[in-house]
Parts: structure tokens; sequence; C-alpha cells
């Protein structure tokens, strides 16, 4: 994925040429500031886990963090350098989260995950730590280099098509992942091409939606006596989702499926700002869910456990159960860093530590008040996106700013609902904290199309599909 | 230079002009309504977690499958568990190799009833219950667990000193001799458990030593005895005569008989049956009554099952399962291990209290249909009875110890079921259906020579060729009682020739041990 260069035809060329030409440094002292109070935080839990683990007071081997911290201060620097006025909250908020997850990889024993690249074994936190270096250059990238969404907003067929051919894809050639069928393997690397599937379909909602808002917010059908939203018009939309959400199901990827179809819900919302279609929806959620229940043993299972997690302690109930006890003796404060998670016959007490039960992890080792400062950065997430969403300077804009903060707002409380047993567990990461490279990289994208997004300084393109019947702002472009 | 944000102002009033359609709403209002859902759920979940990291915070630390406390055993000597006489139960050792191993005194009937202690298989029975103590993650103020998140040593293990005399458990076991069954004893003025028996039992030592764990976890949870199943607590039987104690305190509790009662219809229905809707109730153990109505007395002298269909009816469902419900059915007996819930009914009848019909309810007044108790529970109506119609909370662990001293876990009255004067004539009832003439070919043998002794016999009629299960409940002395016994022996035949005696010997063996020792009550 490159941008399209600036050259862009019509008038709005002028404009953003000008802006685009004049590179014009511009300090950003909030950022700034705010990484330095990210980098401090690190530094002291840094210190705490290694004082912990050595029985005395050390600052420990400080290379992965101390590098981490240096790709931040890069990445800081090429904003200020490149003079884009963008968003000086989420780097920062994105840097805690993934220095949180730095330091939990380091905790956790490092023989959960070990690839061997070259002859050298690299174990979880050094695997995790190329991820967020590769993840924070993307992040920086795509922030700095995408001027322009012409390459999004047009092809927007073109991108659901590669979605799905990418799940398609999974399910032919997949391996399995605990009873899922969810990776994709290219050489040694493997990749849940449903992270990035997330974002694919977002930008083809966002498109969709803006093309079609109008209709959809006002036209209705009327069946008989009732009248009901145009529904011909969600058809290619259904269509899209229908698949999407076809194929994760099928490879048991319960929490993917719940995501999209959340944020799916969402989008209509904000797009049409029709309660009727949330209402249809959750009706479909709910008659949807009913019969997975009776269909799918895994879905039975899942909503059982939820209900009684103790009926099978030592079996279904498990993990739920392992990670209810990490709550419960993290308590308010915490053990602290490296002082908890007891381990059970060699291996941590709480199976999937590293992924899905990252939170339980933090909710033990930093407490109450640890995991809802992780629970806050989310929240801030959420104000910074939905407020580049509000101030974007179209509907495209808007619906893409706003279906990028929810895949990651709301992925991150699906996850944690199942770990506090608000919701049934389904397995997804904890964006920006749970070990893994396509999570990473998905959520990295995520947020650097969002500081793209956030730059007041880039223009929103001519209307890119002269057709008739257009809703656009083109009138709207004169002074 | 900044150009005007365009998108929201487009979707305003002044652009409608394609094709008549009216313009679509802000976008900004409905992001801001998303921000609000989101919003909520945000607190939802944090909600959430503070319950679990505040509200359920002890309960999940100190449960028994807490990882912590499974981790701490790799660090630390679990504390010892003792009997009221200092008696050592069961220590913890480190061997040579670094590791610990949990050693237990010599007698199977400590393994139903401590569990074991295991590395490969965890822990079970007291052992379980307690382990949270034993490891010492309990009994702390917060201002103790916050420092212990300094300290690098964060355990304190509690030894737990147990309510039972370990001579009368030892003799109570050999009785026992292998047959399957439970025996409970317990003070019915205090709660507190003198002992308790399930056989057969096996020896936690087998299980806690890992060199023979496997095989030997392998051969008992194989085993069709079920020794790894805790009759005493967990073992669900139908009771059988002896349930007309439940019986009698709902008949005379509620006011539906009095002592003087009689159903003139009784004597004619003992030839031909008690008809209840179709179903003949029928009795013909105790012709010798001959034609003389019986009284509630009499009756249970005799274990008239015609009567106490009467009674029974007479309470009606509700009352019944209501009056049970106070002596602890119904609901898991709040007790330092695990119970199973004993019920008068399975429920979901029309008939008040869940009765399928009048004939279930007349069966279930004499302890047959649906009836199914635990042997604690027979040993609450004994104690309940024994204790002037004031239940007491049942008590394994009566405290525990660590270096700082020992903490006495003290009686506690846990219901009052009836009056005394009630309680007195069941008592009476019971104690004629030992000694008096017309009893003591029902409940003879229960007696204990040389002390006035009341108690009740059961002989569970289970269906099928089988022998019935057999009961005793009962106490000793009938006033300022010392001791309450539940036996059970499953399959072994009538109450009278097999339950009584054995809980005679039971309980004349502890009034025997009280009197050689002085009090063994600490």
């Amino acid at each position: 994925m490159t941008a399209v260069p600036e050259a862009r035809p019509g008038r709005a060329a002028r404009s953003s040429l000008r802006s685009g030409r004049a590179i014009r440094p511009a300090l950003r002292r909030r950022e700034l500031a705010l990484l330095l109070i990210v980098a401090a935080t690190l530094l002291v839990g840094h210190a705490s886990l290694a004082s912990t683990e050595a029985g005395h007071l050390t600052l420990g081997n400080l290379h992965l963090l101390a590098a981490y911290l240096g790709a931040l201060l890069v990445v800081h620097v090429a904003f200020i350098v490149t003079g884009r006025r963008m968003d000086e909250i989420l780097l920062p908020v994105v840097a805690m989260l993934g220095g949180v997850s730095l330091l939990v990889m380091e905790r956790l024993p490092q023989d959960l995950v070990v690839q061997h690249f070259g002859g050298h074994a690299f174990g979880l936190a050094d695997l995790q730590f190329g991820w967020l270096i590769l993840s924070l250059g993307l992040l920086g990238a795509l922030a700095i280099l995408v001027r322009s969404d012409n390459w999004l907003r047009l092809y927007k067929y073109t991108w659901a098509a590669a979605g799905i051919a990418l799940l398609l894809a999974v399910f032919v050639f997949g391996r399995d992942v605990n009873g899922a069928q969810l990776n994709l393997c290219v050489g040694p690397i493997c990749g849940q091409p449903s992270e990035l599937v997330k974002v694919i379909l977002v930008v083809f909602m966002a498109g969709y939606l803006a093309d079609n808002r109008e209709l959809l917010a006002r036209a209705s059908t009327r069946v008989g006596p009732f009248r009901l939203p145009p529904l011909p018009y969600l058809v290619p939309m259904g269509a899209m989702l229908g698949i999407a959400l076809g194929v994760v199901a099928f490879q048991h990827d319960l929490g993917s499926a719940l995501l999209y179809f959340l944020v799916f819900l969402f989008l209509l919302y904000i797009a049409t700002a029709r309660l009727a279609y949330v209402v249809l929806g959750l009706l479909v959620f709910l008659a949807g869910s009913a019969v997975l229940y009776e269909v799918y043993p895994v879905v039975r299972l899942r909503v059982d456990i939820w209900l009684n997690p103790w009926a099978d302690p030592q079996g279904a109930g498990y993990q739920t159960l392992r990670a209810l006890y990490a709550f419960g003796s993290g308590g308010i404060l915490g053990t602290g860093l490296g002082a908890g998670l007891p381990s059970a016959g060699g291996a941590p007490a709480i199976p999937v530590i590293e992924s899905d039960f990252v939170f339980a992890a933090i909710g033990e080792e930093l407490g109450l008040i640890g995991a809802l400062a992780i629970l806050a950065c989310y929240l801030v997430i959420a104000e910074r996106g939905m407020r580049i969403a509000a101030t974007a300077q179209d509907e495209f804009r808007a619906l893409l700013a706003a279906g990028l903060t929810l895949v990651v707002v709301v992925q991150a409380a699906i996850i944690v609902g199942g770990n506090v047993r608000l919701v049934p567990l389904t397995g997804i990461t904890l964006p920006f904290v749970s070990y893994g490279g396509s999570s990473l990289v998905a959520n990295a994208v995520v947020v650097g199309l969002l500081l793209a997004l956030s730059d007041r300084g880039v223009e929103p393109p001519a209307s890119p599909r002269p057709r008739g019947r257009a809703f656009r702002i083109v009138g709207e472009r004169l002074p | 230079m900044r150009r005007p944000r365009l998108g929201r102002r487009t979707t305003g009033g002044r652009t409608g002009r394609v094709g008549g359609a009216t313009d679509a709403p802000r976008i900004g209002r409905s992001v801001l309504h998303v921000a609000g859902v989101l919003g909520l759920v945000y607190v939802l979940l944090a909600g959430s977690l503070t319950y679990w990291q505040v509200v359920q915070a002890d309960a999940l630390t100190l449960a028994p499958g807490d990882p912590l406390i499974q981790a701490a055993q790799e660090t630390t000597l679990p504390g010892e568990i003792l009997d009221a006489n200092g008696t050592v139960l069961a220590k913890s050792v480190r061997l040579a190799n670094g590791s610990q191993q949990r050693e237990y005194l010599d007698d199977p009937s400590l393994g139903p009833l401590l569990g074991y202690r295991s590395a490969l298989y965890g822990t079970a029975g007291v052992e379980a219950a307690e382990d949270s103590v034993l490891v010492g993650l309990a009994g702390e103020s917060e201002s103790d667990l916050l420092l212990r998140k300094l300290r690098f040593q964060p355990y304190q293990p509690e030894n737990v000193v147990l309510g039972i005399d370990e001579r009368l458990q030892a003799e109570t076991e050999r009785l026992m001799a292998g047959r399957r069954g439970a025996v409970v004893a317990m003070d019915p003025s205090t709660g507190q458990i003198l002992a308790l028996v399930s056989s057969p039992g096996f020896d936690p030592n087998a299980i806690s030593n890992p060199a023979t764990a496997t095989a030997a976890f392998a051969k008992l949870s194989q085993d069709p005895a079920s020794p790894l199943l805790d009759r005493a607590t967990q073992g669900l039987f139908v009771p059988g005569s002896a349930f007309k104690l439940v019986t009698s305190i709902a008949g005379l509790g509620s006011g539906a008989i009095t002592p003087q009662t009689t159903y003139p219809d009784q004597p004619a229905e003992e030839k031909t049956g008690f008809l209840v809707d179709g179903y003949r109730v029928i009795d013909g153990h105790h012709l010798f009554t001959g034609n003389l109505a019986l009284n509630y007395t009499q009756a249970l002298e005799v274990s008239c099952n015609i009567y106490f269909a009467h009674v029974g009816l007479a309470v009606g469902g509700a009352a019944l399962v209501q009056w049970a419900d106070r002596l602890g059915f119904g609901a898991p007996i709040p007790f330092d291990l695990p119970t199973a819930v004993s019920q008068v009914t399975s429920g979901g009848g029309p008939l008040p209290g869940g009765f399928k019909d009048r004939v279930e309810l007349a069966n279930a007044a004499y302890g047959q249909a649906e009836v199914l108790v635990t042997p604690l529970q027979m040993a609450l109506v004994a104690s309940a009875i024994a204790n002037g119609g004031v239940l007491m909370q049942p008590r394994l662990v009566i405290a525990t110890a660590n270096a700082s001293g020992t903490h006495p876990i003290g009686p506690s009255v846990w219901r009052n079921v009836i009056d005394p004067a009630t309680a007195s004539v069941i008592a009476n009832a019971m104690e004629q259906a030992v000694s008096s003439p017309w009893g003591a070919p029902f409940a003879g043998l229960g007696k204990v020579p040389g002390v006035p002794t009341a108690g009740k016999t059961g002989t569970a009629q289970l269906g099928g060729t089988g022998e019935p299960h057999s009961w005793f409940v009962g106490f000793a002395p009938v006033k300022g009682a010392k001791v309450a016994v539940a036996v059970l022996l499953e399959r072994a035949g009538s109450g009278a020739t097999e339950a009584a005696p054995l809980a005679s010997k039971v309980m004349a063996d502890y009034l025997a041990l009280q009197t050689s020792s002085g009090s063994s009550a600490p």
C-alpha cells in the first residue's frame, strides 16, 4: 500500500500542492510533553519489573525499551520536520499502550512464543519489539505520506474484493490456531488476515455510505402498511458484510465477526442517524445469535461458560475462571509487575495470557488502577477519533475516521468485556497490547490513517466521480 | 491558509437541490451519539472490572481454585491439620530433593474427610476448603494485604484445628469395617462435629506421595464403591422412616397435629391400606397394635407409615417443604465442606411445595417418594431436637492457629426451628421408640447401655430387589444431650438390625471417651 502521490487534477490541486510542497516544520509541544510522560512511566515500570525479578533495586536491561523510546522520538521528529498539522494526542496514547505491551511481554515467560530466523531464536519480547517497531514505522509513514484519500475512496469495491479474497485465502490455505482457522503463512511469517480485513471493510463501508447516505437516511421502502428504510440500497453493503461474517464464522473467528457487525451498525447509524437501522440490526443480531447458539457447539459452549464458568472449572470454564482469579488477586493496587501471575505447572496459570488474556495479566500486576488507565487510553482514542470524524471535511472522511476509531475501540471493548465476564468470551486481540504482528500492524494502519485524516492542511479531493446524482460538496466549495 | 470545514456545512439546510431529495442529517450529531454509547460501554467495563477487583477480590483470592494458592505451595509449607485433642492429622515435610510432601495419620477414614494435597491432583476435602488458611493467604487485614505485596515471603501458613476426636473417628471407621455408608456425630449444644466418617475410606498418603499417586488415584476413581466421595456431606440417600422426624417437626411445629392427634380410620387402614387418590399406603409392620388408633408418640414408637402419611397430608406440601428448609433442606448447608442439597421433593409438580400429587406427598411424609438427604442433614435434624429446637451452626473447624496465637471459631446459633416444648415431645417419643416394649423391636438396639437414648430408625425401600438403606438417627442422653448421630449403611438391610447397634456403639464410645478424659472440647 503506497500513497498516491500529490498530483491531482482540477481545482483542488492548487491548494493541496501548496500545502504539499511548502514543508514548514512545526513544533508539536503537546505531543512531546505527553511522550515524555509516557517515557517516564515506562521507565519506572521497567525498573519496577527488573527490581522485582532481581530482588534488589536495578534498572535492568534497558535495550528494548530504550530502542522503543528512540523509535517514538524518530516518529515524533519526522512529524515535526514534515510539518504535518495532525492530532498530537494519538501518538502518545498508542505509544503508552505499545510500551505497556512491551513491558508485559518482557515479564511473561519468553518461551511462550519462539521463532527462529537465520539460526537465532527470538522470544516473546524480542518478537513483539520487532512488530512494535515495524508498526510504529508504518504508522508514521502513513501519517506523513498519505495526502490524498482518493486511493481509498475511488476503489472501494476493489478493496472489498481484496478483503474477501484474503479471508477466502485463509479458508483455503489457513492454519488452525486454538481451534479457529485464522492464520495465513508466507514463509516463516504468519498473520491473521481478519485483522487487516477489518480496516478494508471500514474503507468500503465509509465509501459506500458516503455515496448513498442521503437516500438511506431519507427514503423508505413500503412493505404493506410499514415504512421501512430503503433496504435495497443496503444490499451491496449487506452482501459484503454477509460474506465477511460468513467466512469468519466458518473459521470460528467469532470475535472478528462480532467486531465487523458492530462497526457496521455504528457506521450505518452515523451515516443516517436512523435508529430504525440499529433496532433492525440488533434484531437480526439476536436472531442470528439464537441460530448460531443452536447450530454451533462453539457458540453454545462460549455462552454456557459465560453464564456459569464454575460448572466445569477444570475444563471449559478454566481460562475464564483463571482470568477472574487474576483480577481478584490484583485488587486495587495490583501485585506489581513481576510479582503476580502465579504459574501452574511451570506455565502461566492463564492460557493465552500473551494475547486474549493480556488484560487479565495487567489487571493482576497493575491492579484496578492500571487496568482502568488502559481502558482510559482507549477512551482517549475514541474521543480523538470521534473529534476527527466530527470535524472532517466531507462525509467520506468523517465516516472513515469514525469507522477506523470504532474498529480499535470496539475491539478493545469486546475482548475486555470477555475478560471481565461482561459478555461471552470471543478470541480477539487487545489492540496495541496483545502479542501478535497482524494485530499490531493492522491497528498501526488504522491510527496512521486517522492521523493523516486529522491533518487540517490536506484538501479533500474534487468530486472524484462526477455522476449525476452525486450529493456531494461540489457546489459548496465556492468561497 | 486553512480551508473552511466543509463537511458539516454541506449537510446543512442550504444545499437541497438534486431530484427533490432532502438532505442527510448532520454527521457530527450522530458521531456524538456514538461517542456517548462508547463512553457508556466503557463505564460498564470499568464497573465489571471494579466488581472483580474490589467487591469480589477477597472471595476470589481465597477460593480453593486460585492458582496463587497452588503457587504458594511451591515455596511454603502449608500448616498442619489437628484434631480437637491436638493430634496431628496432616503435616507437610520438606524432602531431600527440595520438594514437599503431605503426610497423614494412618486412618483411612481421614481420606474422604481431609481429602488430599497432591502436586498432581490438587486438593480435596478439608485440604481444599481450608487451603487459603493452610498456605497463609487468609485471615489478614487490608493493611496486611498491602504490606504483603512489599514482602518477599508473602505467606503466613496457619494450622487448622478440627472439632473431631480422632479416637472416635478411628473407632467408628473400625466399626464400619469397609461397609458402604457414613456416620456423622456432633455435639448438639455447640454444633461441633465429633466424627465424620465415610466408608469405604482411603489412605490420602497414597495420593500425596508422587511415587504412588497415579496408580492410587486411578484405582480409587475407578472403584465402584466410590471411596473418593464423602458420603457424609456429598451423598444423597432415601431416608425412609428416619424422615418421620422432619414430618414430626412440621406437624407439631405448624400446629397441624398435637401429641394427642389420632386418626380413627388408621387401625382399619392398617389392614386394607390407606387409599390416597388410588394409591394404597401400606404398613403391616405393627399389627399387634390391634384396633387402637395411635397417637403421635405411639405412631413414632411403631414407625407407623399410615399415621405419618395422614400427618403429611394434614400439614400440606408447602408447609412440609418450608419446615424442612428450616432444618437445612433446599440449599447447601453453610459448612466447612461443600454439601449436597437435601430435598423433600424434586419439585416442579402442580401441588403446593412442588409435589406431583397427593400420593407423592403422602409417601414423602414417611421418607419415600423423592425425598433425598445427606447423613449430615439427618445429624442436624437430630441435633435440633436434642438441643430444645435450637439448631446450632455445624462446625468442622473449631480454631486456626499461627505463630501469633490461636483464633477460636466459637459456637453460634444457626436457626431456631421449634419451641423447646415441642422438641421435648419429639425427644420423648424418640426415647420411647428406643426403649418401650412397642418401640424396642424397631430401634431397641440403638440404646446406649445405661444412658437414656433417643432415636429413630429408617429402612429406606429403594425399589427393585436390593436390600434397603439402613438408618439410625438419634442422640444421648435424652436430657442435656452430649452427642447426636446419623448413621447410614447403604443397602445393608433394616435400620433396626444394622444401623441401630452401630449408632449405639458410636454414642457409647464418645460418652466413654468424655468420662475418661474429661471434656475433649477446647
